[in-house]
Formats: structure tokens, sequence, C-alpha cells
């Protein structure tokens, strides 16, 4: 069930992002694992540009591994993750296929404009990116609350200026050690 | 001596030249209500199928496409969709009764797709002329599937793509209780809506003697196709193989 469910689903944002289609197209016929402990999934492109799940015994000619916690500060658009992604086998197609991938707009508004007309599928869309908006607002208030009270009234998490002076002190100690082990050596030397 | 060889029609064994008739005289009887039937045994499955199908075979705009076995014309409507005016879709089929149903639903849709009645073991076209051949539920119907298999791939153009939709092997925890819907359920269903629990006993036994995943596989390799995939869907009780032609 979940195989025609998804393919049905990248045919659809596909159809709705023909540049990806001209994008995948010299690497028709190919297929990229992507792993995910603890799961993986393999999508195959097909010959006309567009994105399938892989068949059972398909071979793929990439991989692409990445950790959970990657997976989440992609998701945030953290820039420097991405250099963190492992990839194994066609470079130049596992590139391409996550760039595609990343670059995919799904387009809701026309979606919904087919069932519930153009005005009122603007005006559904207008309220959900207002509700995604107020939510990820109220989320990183309600972060900075808990964040101030753990610090000022129950410190439970170091602030970032005692983190940088233990880093400072723990630099300071090590150079210390090593000049007193120096001179130790030397005065050694000397007997 | 090919008159003494037989093949298996459902349980039975039967001579090669009477499978053809028999499985026509099946068809035939089916004819009218094979979609309705089709309908309430998958409980609307069979259209998400083919809709995979059909999305799975990367047919663009402009394409040939062959539906061997195609019948009732769903897989072909959906096809000519895909390859829009500049593409061509062909339906085929050995039996006149589905292939006029199939071709009456097509005209009164609109859909501008030749119909042509033909044995799938010698297809009437040339060598390299399509980009996509599918049969949908048909080739455990065939007798000489490799003879058919081979002619599909003859057909196809280098890089083409065969689709083979049909009943499979089912996940084996579910076997019992897919065994009992098919001998017990399907033909009291067949009786009840189409009148003719016999030609859905066919059904289900020909599903059973139908090669697996695996063997389908190598069947479509050892047609010649260069390449072969398959999808399970629904836990195994269908299986989209899909090959190319390198």
């Amino acid at each position: 069930m979940l195989k025609p469910l998804l393919t049905h689903l990248l045919e659809h944002l596909s159809d709705q992002n023909q540049w990806a289609r001209q994008a995948l197209l010299p690497f028709a016929g190919k297929t990229v694992r992507f792993n995910l402990p603890p799961t993986s999934a393999s999508l195959t492109i097909l010959e006309d540009g567009g994105l399938a799940m892989a068949g059972e015994t398909a071979q793929y000619e990439a991989s692409v591994s990445l950790t959970p916690s990657l997976a989440l500060r992609l998701l945030a658009k953290d820039t420097a993750a991405q250099t963190q992604i492992k990839v194994e086998g066609d470079t130049e197609l596992a590139t391409t296929l996550a760039k595609v991938l990343q670059g995919m707009k799904w387009d809701y508004e026309e979606d919904l404009s087919r069932v519930f007309g153009d005005i009122s599928a603007t005006k559904i869309s207008e309220f959900g990116q207002h509700v995604v908006h107020t939510a990820k607002k109220q989320s990183i208030n309600l972060a900075e609350m808990l964040t101030e009270y753990w610090q000022e009234e129950l410190p439970l998490i170091a602030k970032k200026r005692h983190i940088e002076k233990f880093v400072q002190e723990v630099d300071q100690l090590r150079d210390d050690t090593a000049r007193l082990e120096k001179r130790l050596a030397k005065l050694t030397a000397i007997k | 001596m090919s008159e003494n060889k037989q093949t298996h029609f459902g349980f039975q064994s039967v001579n090669e030249n009477e499978k053809a008739r028999k499985v026509g005289e099946v068809f035939h009887s089916v004819a009218k209500k094979y979609d309705l039937m089709n309908d309430v045994m998958s409980a609307g499955l069979h259209r998400s199928w083919k809709r995979f199908a059909v999305s799975v075979s990367g047919v663009k705009a402009g394409d040939k496409v062959l539906d061997v076995a195609g019948g009732s014309g769903d897989l072909s409507r959906l096809f000519a969709k895909k390859v829009g005016p500049t593409g061509q879709v062909v339906l085929t089929d050995i039996n006149a009764s589905m292939l006029a149903v199939g071709r009456d639903r097509l005209i009164d849709d609109g859909a501008a797709v030749p119909a042509l009645q033909c044995d799938a073991e010698k297809l009437p076209f040339p060598d390299n002329y399509f980009d996509c051949v599918i049969v949908a539920f048909g080739l455990r119907n065939m007798t000489h599937k490799d003879k058919a298999l081979a002619e599909m791939r003859r057909v196809l153009k280098s890089g083409g793509r065969l689709l083979v939709l049909e009943f499979s092997q089912v996940w084996k925890p579910l076997a019992p209780i897919y065994d009992a819907y098919s001998f017990k359920l399907l033909p009291m269903m067949g009786k009840l809506f189409a009148k003719d629990a016999e030609s859905y006993q066919y059904l289900a036994e020909s599903i059973r003697m139908h090669p697996d995943q695996e063997t389908l596989k190598q069947m479509m390799l050892d047609a010649g196709l260069g390449k072969v995939d398959y999808y399970n869907l629904a836990a195994g009780v269908v299986a989209l193989h899909k090959g190319w032609k390198l």
C-alpha cells in the first residue's frame, strides 16, 4: 500500500516541479538508496525524469547516509550539516537527487484550489501559513522561556559565558602543565 | 507432436490447443461484468495497482505504448492521457468479447485508441516499435508464456520497458486467509454478481498456477530482457515486474 501511495505523491511533486524532471532525466533508470537508521528507502529515477520508489530487487548506484540528528539539522536548514552527509557510489547522481529533493516545493494552494476553488484555497493557505508561523513563534518563545528558567531559576544549563570561561581555564591549565613538564625535564637533564 | 502437449487450465491439465479456447470461453462469459467483479474482488485496489503501473512505466508525452490483453481498456485510457496527442496507445486482446467492451468504452470516453484482436504470442507489429509494453492480469492465461514474453520484448525499442502486472505469491503468513478467500468466497461472489461461479473458480486456480515473483523475473530475463525488477503490492497478492530491453 505504501509504495503506490509514495510513488503517487512523488509523481505529483514531479509534475508540480517540472525543472526537477529535466535535472533528473540524464540519470534515468538509476537508483539511490537513502539510509536513515533505523530505516532506509530507495528511489528510482524514471525514464521521464520522474521519481518512484525502487522495487524489491533494485540495485542502487549510489547511497546517501545520514544520522537522525543530522536529518534534523538539515530540516532546520543548517547549511553546515550538508557537508556531513555520507555519499557513496555515483556522487554526481546522489548530489543531484539530494539537491532536487531539497528544492522541490509542494504547491498545496494549487491542490486546494481544485477542491475548494481559487479564493477559498488562498484563504485556507494564508490561514495555514499563519497557524504555522504562530506555532513556530510560540515554540521559540517557549524554548527561550525554559532556557532562561533552567539558567537563572533552576540552573540546569550552563550559560555561554560560563562555558567560555571554563574552556579558557582548561586551556590555561593545559599550558601551565606543559610549561611545568618542560621545566622538570630541564632540571632532570641538569642533574 | 505438439497436439499431445499438455498445459494447465487452472488445476486441470488440458491439451495445449484447448487452453486458448477454454480461456476464451471464461472471458467471453465474464466480459460484461469484468470490471465490476474486479472492483468487488479487490475492493477497488486493482485501480490503484494499475495507476501504480502507469506511474512506474516512465511513459512520457509522445511515447508509443502497447497494452497486451488489455480487455476492458482501463490501462489504455490511463496511458492515452500520459502520451497525449503526439503519442500512440494500441489496445490488443485475443478475446473479441473483452476487446469489444474496451473498444466501446474508449470510444465513449473520446480516446482515439486502436483496438486490435491478436494473439500475444504472435504480435502483428514490427521490431523495436514501442517505448513500453504492458500486460496486466493477462500473462497467466497465455499458453506459452515464454513465447509471449519474447514477442513483447521483440516489439520494444532499445531502452523500452516491459511491465507485467499479475497475481503472484502472497506473503506466507497471509496464505491461509488468502486461500480461503480465493476458493470459498471468490466463486460465491462470482455466482452472486456475475452468475458464473465456474469462471471465478478458474481465476482463483490460475492465480495459484502462475509463477511466483522470482520465477517470473527469471522468465523475463530468459526472454532476453537485460534487467528486471519487481514490486510486491498488497503483500505479494499482486506483483509488478518491470524489465528493460537493453
